[in-house]
């Protein structure tokens, strides 16, 4: 089987690869090809049809899809080559990828540079672990965001949602606005898991229960899924017997977190962060195999598409560099390690000579506090677990910076003024 | 007697999210406490006044290879019009090719707004 040489393979073709193919191409490298496992590009955006994105990156308040041909039609004009219906099977450390469709066969690329954009999955009932039978009916918020707004079907009349994720707050608004009664939204945290202005306009607006710190503990019906039982759960998380009742359903609906999606990473070797389930990245968004790079919900789950875009664009600038011009090794590691109320940080691996962006995820929300990296202290308002805490490493900040092998990334209350 | 009803708003301006108390004396409002900006006493005012909301469904499309189409409002609508205008659609179906920022419905309701559609559609087989 002959073997294919091309300068960048990008694996996914939604926002995040879609960003990085066009700037390695703007950037000056020719020979680019996106792999897209699904029969178009444009990944989750194109069911995504409400409103909220661009306004960080465009200014814009924009669709889904609207966000998204913006990036399609940029790909268009610059001529940038892509396969659908194309499942990528392996990624060896030396670059080599082997593909498999039904116009090409199987394909085999040898590539000088490969992106890593193949963005998260659902998590599914089975990794919850709810009792109960096992009829129809129990579906992810994305799969009937896409039987609804993709397939124009409508999956059921009556619905309980478990996870008060964004998707799933979305979600409830879609179904009453189609008619279908939402009973409830069901959240085992004492605060919800998605962003304030998504519990305002999605449920309230509707009068859409939220019911906090409680959990579904078991599912009723035989061939199609009948009720669930809800119950209040204690301070550790477990359920409250004597507060249980019974909902009837025809349809529960799960959001309860994403996974990025890592197979492809693993048969690369690529250390993989076991908190963010993505691949350890450095500033360059380059993983621990020279030449693979990452970006997107693929590394770490993003809250907004804007700060994808420019996570691919990131990644698609240094994977050009890497292509054109090899970019030297970063002359100092210094590892982020995430402290007090930090679940996770992206890059973990800093430079400390270049500016550069840092993601924080937060384990509980705080007020008035103060970001620590090392020696430096930033202050913050408020921080959330739904919303990524953006910290810039300007210039000045990095002068200050004492350039240790491992620093601590903390968030702890400030003393009041 | 004076009618007096407290109404607590949260604020979706900035991440802070404040929880705006509003006293509302008679239908009108007295008092905005809680909020820690302007921006935050203005949307509070808004949300009592006349909320306001983006409006986005899909229509059924006959002729493109999937037989929905996304569509949005131009500018936002009343709240309290979101149902109405989503029951308006329900019976709208439309041809294949469509464009992105096509009139799909023009001033439903008189609500001063188009519907358009968000995404191009081309006319094609069902897959």
């Amino acid at each position: 089987m002959a073997k294919r040489n091309v300068d960048i393979a990008v694996i996914g073709g939604g926002a995040a690869g879609l960003a990085a193919a066009i700037r390695a191409k703007e950037k000056g490298v020719e020979n680019i090809v996106i792999l897209e496992r699904s029969e178009d590009l444009g990944g989750i955006l194109p069911q995504c049809i409400h409103t909220g994105f661009g306004l960080s990156y465009f200014k814009e308040n924009l669709t889904g899809p609207e966000y998204i041909s913006r990036f399609l039609k940029k790909a268009h004009d610059l001529q940038i080559e892509y396969k659908l219906d194309t499942m990528v099977l392996e990624i060896t450390p030396g670059k080599e990828i082997t593909a498999v469709n039904s116009v090409d066969g199987l394909l085999t690329l040898q590539a000088k540079a490969i992106i890593l954009a193949m963005g998260c999955r659902e998590r599914t009932r089975g990794m919850l672990g709810i009792a109960g039978t096992r009829p129809a009916g129990i579906l992810t918020a994305g799969t009937a965001q896409r039987l609804i707004d993709i397939e124009g079907y409508m999956p059921g009349a009556k619905v309980v949602i478990l996870g008060s994720g964004d998707v799933g707050l979305i979600m409830a608004r879609r179904f009453a606005m189609e008619g279908t009664k939402v009973e409830a939204v069901v959240e085992i945290l004492p605060y919800p898991s998605g962003l304030d202005r998504n519990v305002v306009q999605c449920l309230e607006d509707f009068n859409i229960p939220l019911l906090l710190q409680h959990t579904v503990t078991s599912i009723h019906g035989s061939d199609r899924i009948e009720a669930v039982t809800v119950a209040k759960v204690d301070a550790s998380g477990k359920p409250v017997q004597s507060t249980e009742r019974v909902i009837e359903c025809d349809t529960l609906i799960l959001s309860v977190g994403l996974i990025p999606e890592n197979e492809l990473s693993q048969t690369a070797d690529i250390a993989l962060d076991s908190v963010t389930g993505g691949p350890i990245v450095n500033e360059h968004m380059e993983t621990s195999v020279e030449g693979i790079f990452a970006c997107g919900n693929v590394v770490h789950v993003y809250d907004l598409v804007d700060h994808v875009t420019q996570a691919g664009e990131l990644a698609g600038e240094s994977a050009a560099r890497h292509v054109l011009n090899p970019l030297p090794p970063l002359t100092k590691k210094i590892t982020l390690r995430a402290g007090d109320n930090v679940r996770s940080v992206v890059p973990q691996i800093i430079g400390g000579e270049e500016t550069v962006t840092l993601y924080l995820r937060v384990k509980k929300p705080m007020r008035d506090v103060k970001v620590t990296i090392g020696n430096l202290t930033i202050p913050k308002r408020v921080v959330k677990p739904p919303e990524m805490v953006v910290v810039n490493l300007t210039e000045q900040a990095l002068e200050k910076l004492e350039k240790r092998d491992e620093l601590k990334v903390s968030i702890m209350e400030r003393p009041e003024q | 007697m004076k009618k007096r009803e407290v109404r607590v708003i949260t604020c979706i301006i900035c991440p802070i999210g404040c929880k705006a108390k509003v006293t509302i004396k008679n239908g009108k409002i007295s008092k905005i406490e809680d909020v820690e900006c302007p921006r935050g006493e203005e949307y509070a005012t808004r949300e009592i006044e006349a909320p306001m909301r983006d409006f986005f469904a899909t229509i059924r499309i006959k002729g493109a290879s999937i037989p929905v189409l996304p569509v949005r409002s131009t500018q936002p609508i009343p709240k309290d019009k979101i149902m109405d205008c989503a029951l308006e659609l329900a019976n709208i179906v439309v041809d294949a090719p469509v464009k992105a920022g096509d009139i799909i419905v023009k001033n439903p309701l008189g609500l001063r707004v188009d519907i358009i559609a968000t995404r191009d559609m081309n006319q094609t087989k069902q897959r």
